[in-house]
Parts: structure tokens; sequence; C-alpha cells
């Protein structure tokens, strides 16, 4: 049986202002009828414009210039307009990554789905409906005849991606690209909509291809594995063989770096030095040579073949040549394992706590005035946090866990001042800080510096990193320094190259865009430095740098960190300690080795159960968590994840945990811990 | 949404309060007495004493402005000085020629504009986007009273191909049909401009939105796509444009009734402006500022009816 779609030398060009991007050279892969194959590779390596270019949408500035894509033995490259809007939708369909911006925001679901249908005129409109209903509930929406009339920001993140594979396969298409499905959603979701892809696989013997970056999805999901970097294919091979024995350095460095495979905490996170190579021109030698740790003479000049290791596994490498003598031993390959010389926040002695909260309680004014009177209507105020107890000591690492809405950044904020409490107290060094005006909080904010979620808006455009980096020292001491003196020595110190001080936010990448939010949260040599998400948006090989660099500077300065994430491997890999959230309260805290050995709260279970391990021999079988998290504007009576909870028995639906104190000293608010 | 619509028709009352209390300061700024104005420099003190006190002239001016403010709440405008008659029913006769004469001005550009701005947004660059670009702006910057004496120029006076002046025949709809081209031509024509421009820009974002590139891949026709998905999100701030616009749009439609020699509001402001009969100008500015207060509330609310998530967020 020949495969569904076979691409052969597929090359791409897109036209820019700065001359033509060859995003695509020379890309050949097949995929096979009823397989899933994952396209893997960071930014830039042009795995979702291959799919673009299978569905032949690429945006207006790029065009196939050689090669082909066959289809079921069709060249899609010939077809006209009309061919081809016959063949989307129909044969071939797309799930998009962010759900909330691929469906159109002024349409029901209704209306959406009756214009997919639109091609099967043997179909009344009853039976059309009825076709969609079927499908929705196969994908898991409740109550589908009453949610089929709503508008896509009327459903949750998690059901409106269910909803976006349903549309995608209401025409039954032989072949379903998924576009990073589950990067918009939280980890718990996340697991939910593999795991739905996965059966709908399987019962539909549909072909998927899947574009991720994220190596442990790929993992759990694809039988194949096709690993790109800047435009080129660089291994291909069933999924077991490539994870267990990665024959290109890139795909080494790339399975090594991910944080979910690095637990020890003092180990430094393997990273990939250097950067993309400039596309637009021709490079000599192999595409990846300029990064390779084990590059040597013949890389730079000669492009590789690839090379057959087993049965349908190839990689482009010169090493793997036979005939190559191996006259690279190994030698830098070992360069980046290192240990951190101690262990930040060790030793932290029981000392008076940096900053203390305690009973804390944020809330927000719901809909007020007449209608709130009205029946159903929302209540008048929105307890965002509840009852938050939390420690912080000198010198150490807290991570923050959560799901979107669980109040982790708000906790962030309101330490900082930039959100009032509502009621409890927050101290610093033991000074109250909850009743400040904004003139007595000010100077205390030197002590406190924020690393905010979006590296790149975060940062002003119009002015120079110069500037930015020495802004906060403008705003809190503006007499007496040298600018250029401090803007380079904040540089140095966050390893940004001097010579883009000069340089605009747009014009720097987003490793680089968060060195520049790591050199303004330490220009004021603040004690504290809340970091939210200070790894998104960031590519896997980038990401161990800035927490390499964060780990440095921590010990360098002696600083106190609280990292709100909601990727667990990372925050694993950065804390001592941890605190988990659920709808504004803490349900577990401690130390953060003996979390994720043995979690407590049923809830810190199902979110370790839900990461995808980089490992395709241990998959798992069934989504560790159902459901969606509650509104905060409806807490559910009894503990708040009694609905969600595996172990949940009649007292958590009546009666609301306490926070109790287990034996080896965590906090945990739960009737039935699982360590008793 | 209930209260919504109560917050924006409280807003809209205070809007026109304000506007009865500007217009009733007004009045008082205005230097002479109006009585004399009334009736005139020949009048006997004795007829300026009988008329100040039927008009409460000699009441403090709290008082003046209460009596005033309950009247016109009732619907009481005043009378006209020299008619006598109610000026709301003399406001409210003149209003619908002027309303008609905006809405078709405005339709017929809508008809034009926005079909030309998205076919500008689908082919961006190409010679049509361009010509379309350069007739807007001319269409934009020539005022609206230049275009109706030029229309009424070429078309009226050298072609003869429409009529000159008037309204038409009372009653006989194709003749007042006929009437209404050249006045609503003039009315409209700056607002061709002004859609395509927008209907062009908000296009152009919304092209590039992520559903529209989700919704070819769904494999559905590129008409559909245009009209019925990109159209659907890019009108939205047109309309409300249209409700802040429709102010410049009623000016126009007054130097189309004055130049045309049309009945309507504007007619009626500017004949009583040169007769001094202030009770008419002052009830008339009145009622197109409720007018104006209304249209724009109405684009707000067709706003939140096309759009879910604005409806939801009321």
């Amino acid at each position: 049986m020949t495969p569904l779609v076979q691409i052969r030398n597929l090359d791409v060009i897109f036209d820019t202002d700065r001359g033509p991007v060859r995003a695509l050279r020379d890309v050949s892969f097949d995929v096979p009828r009823g397989k899933i194959v994952g396209v893997v590779g960071e930014s830039g390596s042009g795995k979702s414009t291959v799919i673009w270019s299978i569905a032949r949408l690429l945006s207006a500035n790029g065009r196939i210039v050689g090669g082909k894509i066959l289809f079921d033995g069709r060249n899609l490259c010939d077809l006209g307009e009309a061919a081809l809007r016959d063949f989307r939708g129909r044969q071939a369909s797309i799930v998009f990554q962010d759900p909330m911006t691929s469906q159109i925001p002024v349409k029901s679901y209704r209306q959406q789905i009756i214009d997919i249908l639109y091609r099967n005129r043997e179909q009344s409109r009853s039976q059309k409906i009825g076709h969609a209903l079927a499908m929705m509930r196969r994908v898991g929406i409740p109550d589908s005849e009453q949610r089929i009339d709503q508008f896509p920001h009327q459903f949750s993140g998690g059901m409106r991606q269910r909803m976006g594979i349903a549309m995608a396969l209401l025409m039954k298409p032989q072949l379903l690209m998924a576009d990073e499905p589950t990067t918009a959603l939280d980890v718990t979701m996340e697991a939910q909509i593999i795991h739905l892809l996965r059966s709908l696989q399987a019962e539909m013997h549909t072909t998927i291809i899947l574009v991720s970056h994220n190596l442990g999805l790929v993992a759990e999901l694809c039988d194949e594995v096709v690993v790109m970097y800047a435009g080129e294919v660089v291994e291909r091979g069933p999924i077991g063989a490539v994870y267990a024995r990665p024959a290109h350095p890139y795909t080494q460095a790339l399975i090594n770096s991910d944080p979910a495979r690095v637990t020890e905490r003092r180990r430094y996170l393997p990273t990939i030095p250097g950067d993309l190579p400039d596309v637009r021109f021709k490079q000599a030698g192999c595409i990846f040579a300029g990064r390779c740790p084990k590059a040597f003479d013949r890389c730079r000049h000669e492009e590789p073949a690839a090379h057959v290791l087993e049965e349908g596994h190839d990689a482009r490498c010169h090493l793997l040549d036979p005939r190559q003598v191996a006259s690279s031993s190994v030698t830098a390959a070992s360069r980046q394992e290192g240990w951190v010389p101690v262990d930040p926040g060790s030793n932290v002695a029981a000392t008076e706590p940096l900053v203390r909260v305690r009973d804390l309680r944020v809330s927000f004014p719901g809909r007020g005035g007449l209608a709130s009177l009205l029946p159903g209507a929302q209540p008048a105020k929105i307890d965002v946090l509840v009852d938050v107890n939390l420690d912080l000591r000198a010198g150490e690492t807290l991570g923050l866990v959560g799901e979107s809405g669980s109040g982790k950044t708000t906790l962030g904020r309101c330490i900082l001042g930039l959100i009032p409490a509502s009621s409890g107290s927050i101290t610093l060094r033991g000074r109250e800080l909850t009743r400040l005006s904004e003139r007595e909080f000010r100077p205390l904010r030197e002590n406190m510096a924020m690393m905010f979620q979006d590296p790149v808006g975060s940062l002003s455009p119009r002015q120079s990193v110069r500037s930015l980096i020495v802004e906060p020292l403008d705003v809190h001491r503006p007499k007496g320094f040298d600018r250029d003196a401090v803007a380079l020595k904040l540089a140095d110190m966050v390893n940004l190259p001097r010579e883009l001080l000069s340089r605009y936010p747009h014009q720097l990448s987003g490793g680089q865009a968060r060195r520049v939010g790591v050199a303004r949260a330490l220009a004021l040599e603040p004690d504290l430095i809340i970091a939210d998400e200070p790894t998104a948006g960031l590519d896997v090989s980038i990401q161990g740098e800035v927490l390499n660099l964060m780990r440095d500077l921590q010990i360098a300065h002696n600083l106190t960190y609280l990292i709100i994430s909601h990727n667990l491997p990372v925050v694993r890999h950065i804390s001592g300690r941890l605190a988990i959230m659920y709808l504004g309260r803490i349900v577990e805290q401690g130390d953060c080795e003996a979390i994720f050995r043995r979690p407590a709260h049923p809830y810190t279970e199902a979110l370790i159960n839900g990461i995808p391990q980089p490992d395709p021999e241990h998959r798992r079988t069934l989504a560790s968590i159902e459901g969606e998290v509650p509104s905060v504007a409806f807490r559910p009576r009894g503990c708040e994840f009694h609905a969600r909870c595996r172990y949940a028995q009649a007292r958590c639906r009546e009666e609301p945990p306490e926070e109790t104190v287990l034996s080896d000293g965590r906090t945990i608010r739960c009737h039935f811990p699982l360590t008793g | 949404m209930f209260h919504y619509l109560l917050k924006r028709i409280g807003l809209s009352v205070v809007i026109v309060l304000c506007a009865l209390l500007a217009l009733f300061l007004l009045l008082h700024l205005i230097p002479g007495d109006p009585a004399t104005i009334a009736l005139g420099p020949r009048a006997t003190p004795e007829a300026i004493a009988r008329y100040a006190a039927k008009m409460h002239l000699d009441e403090p001016i709290l008082l003046q402005f209460q009596i005033y403010l309950f009247n016109a709440l009732s619907g009481d405008l005043g009378v006209d000085v020299f008619s006598e008659r109610s000026v709301t029913r003399i406001v409210l006769e003149a209003l619908p020629s002027t309303l008609i004469l905006a809405a078709v001005g405005l339709l017929w550009a809508a008809l034009i504009g926005v079909p030309l701005g998205c076919i500008s947004a689908v082919r961006p660059n190409s010679w049509f986007d361009r010509l379309t670009g350069v007739i807007s702006v001319a269409t934009i910057a020539i005022p609206s009273f230049l275009v109706s004496i030029w229309s009424l120029l070429v078309f009226a006076v050298i072609l003869k191909w429409l009529p000159v002046i008037g309204a038409g025949e009372p009653g006989d709809l194709a003749d007042q049909a006929y009437h209404l081209v050249l006045p609503a031509f003039a009315v409209g024509l700056s607002w061709v401009g002004y859609l395509a421009r927008m209907v062009r820009a908000s296009m152009l974002e919304v092209m590039n939105e992520t559903y529209i590139r989700a919704a070819h891949a769904f494999g559905l026709e590129p008409r559909t796509v245009v009209f019925r998905y990109a159209l659907k999100v890019a009108i939205l701030p047109t309309i409300t444009l249209i409700g802040i616009g429709f102010g410049g749009l009623l000016s126009s439609a007054l130097f189309a009734e004055i130049i045309f020699t049309r009945p309507g509001v504007g007619k009626l402001i500017y004949d009583m402006v040169m007769n001094r009969n202030f009770p008419v100008v002052q009830g008339a500015v009145l009622i197109t500022t409720g007018v104006y207060v209304l249209i724009n509330l109405g684009a707000d609310l067709v706003v939140a009816w096309l759009d879910p998530r604005v409806r939801d967020s009321l």
C-alpha cells in the first residue's frame, strides 16, 4: 500500500523585505495510511510550513518552488483553485494551535457547522445538525444540543479545542493535520486532548500529521517522527527507534535538553548554544554545523546525505557515513553537563522568612449595580485568592503551580502590591505591606522585581535595549549613575551580547528578549524576583539557557525566586519548594522533590501524571484527570476539587478541608491525603 | 444586557438634558431681551410686559429653566413666534424628509463603498485597490456643499437630466424619488470614500486572522469566506463609525436642503434663523440632538446584536 502522503524534495520560499527566505529545503518524507506522524522542531524549523504546503494555504508571500506533494498518488502542487477547495476540508483538514483565534467569534457553532457541510447537498439541514451533534458527543462535549447554539467565546479552552477537532473531522477527511493542538491548553486539558486524538484515530483510521515542539507529546501520540531543523529534515524514523537511538546530533540535543528528562535539581540543563542559521543564504555543508558540538571539517563544506540506520530510520549526518573515519572523537559534548556548585536554597535556615503571606484573600467586584439583583447573576464579589498562606525564605526558589485561572499570577502581583489585598497580611522582612499607600510602597519595590510572562510584549517597542535595562534605575534612583556603565554591567551579567544594547525589542530573538527581562529585574539588585512563566514561548534549547542563567544569578546574588508556571518539568527543575494552587487556594505546599516523588493531594498527583514523558515506551493509557476547572464565580461546595477527584467521598462533597500539616512538613488541603 | 440598556438610555437622557441646558443658557447669553426680539423694535412697553408675563420671562432664571425643562419633556417646545403653531409639530413635520435624505445618502454610499473596500482588501495593492484609494481620498476631501452645487450645475442646469429644486409632488413617490437623486448623491458621496477606506482597513486586519485561514482550510468558497466570514467581523467598527459620523451626515443633509431648496430640518433652521424665529430654531436643534443620540445608541445596539462577545460582556 502506498503511503497516503509522499513529500518529495519540497522547496518553499517566503519573499520578505529582506530577501527571499528559503523556509523549506529538500524536504522529503512519507505519511503512511492510518498512522500518526509527528513533525518535531523548534521555531524556525519550518514544521508548520509543511502543513500549510500540503493544504496549499501558504501565506501570500510564500510559494512552492520545487518538489512535489503526492496525496493518494495525485500531485497537490498541480491542482487548480477549484480542485484544491474540494481537497481541503473533504480530504484533508486541520486542527489549529489556538482555538481562541481559529474559530470565528461572531458565528455560533451551528452556523459554522452548516457552513462546513455546504458540500453535502444530499443532506438536509436537520441531517447535517444530527451528524454534527453525533460528532460533538464523540469528542466529549456534554449537552451538545444546547451548546451547538453557543459561540466560541462561551466555551472553555479545552472544549473549544474539542470543537475544533469535531469540525475538522465533520467531512471524514483521510488526513488530519494538527498544528500544535495542545500548546494553548493547560496540562490536564492537554492530556485529555491527546487521549481523544488517539482514540479517534484508532476508531476512524484517520491518518494524522502532528506538528509539535513538545517531544513528550509526540512520544505519547505518534508512530513515526520527522525531526526538522531550519527548514530541513535531519532525521526520521519510527518513534521508538528515534527516541531510543537518536542518530543526529540535533535530535540528541533536543531530547537531552527536555527538562522532563533532567529531574536532578543540581544539574544544569543541557542547551544548544548558538542561533538558527540565516536561511536567506545558501549554507555550505550541514545546516546544523554551526551549533553542532560534534561538527568537524567536512560538516562545514559538504552537505550530508541521508544515511539509513535501520528499516525506515535515517538521518543526515556525516558521522553516520560508514566511510567516515572516526576523526572526531566526541570532545565538546559534555561541556554543558555540569553541576551547579551549590544547591541554592539548601542553606536556608529557619530564619525569619523574606516574605510571609497569611490568610490572604483577594476579591474582585462582580457585575455590580442592577444586574446583580437579577436572578442567576454572578455574586457581587468574586474571590480570586482564598486563605493563602505562604512563606518565602531568603535565597530559596518557590515554584507556584496551577492551571489557568488558579490565581497564581494574581498572588504574584498581590505580593508586589499591584493588586490590593482584600484581607489578610503580606509582610516583607516583617514589614506589613497590605496597608501601605502607593507612596510608601514605592521604595520597597526596589527589593522586588517582576519578570513578565511575554518577554517581547512586556518591553516597550520604542525604547532601545539600553534604556530598557536602565529604566528601573531611572525610576527609583534617577540621579548619580553612569547609564552606559550600568547597562554594560547588566548586559554582561545576563550574557547579553553588548552590541544588542542599541537594538529595539522587535529585533531580538525570544531568548534575547527574555535576557533583557532578566536584566531589568536585576537592575536594582532586588532580593526577590517574581517570574511569571519565565520560559513560556521559548524553545527547549533556549529554555535551558534561561533557567541555567537564573540559577547562576541566584547563587551569585543570593536571590529569592517565586516562579509562577504551569510547566511542571521546568518548575521541578528549578524549585526547592512547591506550592500547588487550585481555584485560588494553595492545596499542597512543601519540598519539591518530596512532592514529585509522592504527591499527597489528588490534584497534585493528577498534574504530575499529566506531564507527557519523552519516552514512547511508557505511554499513559488514561487521561489523568477528567472535567474542567470550575469558575471562581460559582465555587463548588465542600472540597472544590471533589468533582474531578478520583478519590472523592461523601465527606468531600460537604465539608471543605482545612489546611493541615503532614509529618514531613508539607501543608495540604485534603480530607484523605494520598500519603496518609 | 438589560443593565447595559438601562445605562445607555440613562446616558442618552443626560446628553439630551445637557443640550437642553446649553440651548437655554445660549438664549440668555444672546444680547437683548427676548420679548423685544420677539415683538420687534416698535413694540409698546405694555405689549412687552404682557409678552414677558405670558412667557414667564419675569420669573427667576432657575424657575424659567424648570418651566422650560418640564415643557420640553412633555413635548411642548413652545410656539412659532409668527404663526403660533406648535414648534414640536413643525419640526416633526420637517424631520422625515431630512431623515430619508440622510438614510438614502448613506445607503447608496454603503452599497458602493463597502464592496469597494472588500475587493480592495482581498487584492491589496492591485490597480483596483490603488484606484479605489485615490477615488476614496478625493471624495472624502471634497466638501459636500461643493458636491451639491456642482452636481446641481452639471446634472440639473447643464444636462437637464434631473430636477433643480424641490422635493417632488406630495403623494407621487416616483417624482419624489426623482427629486431625491441629486441631494442623496451629494450627501452620500464622501461616505463612499469613508466606508471604502474603513472597510478596507478592518478587512485587511481580519483577513489575516487565523479563523479566516481556518475557513479556507475547511474548503469554504472564497466568496463565503470574504463576505460571510471576514466582512461580518470587519463591519463592526464601521457601524460604530457610522453612528458617530451621523452628525456629519445630518449637517451635509442640511446643506443639501438649502442648496436644493428641499423641505426639511435644515431648510427649516435656515429659514427660521433668517426670520429670527428662535423658538423654532431651538426646538429643531434639540430634536436633531435627540435623533443623533438615538442613532448612536442604535449603532451600539446593532454591534451588540451582531457580535456575541459584546452582547455577553454587557
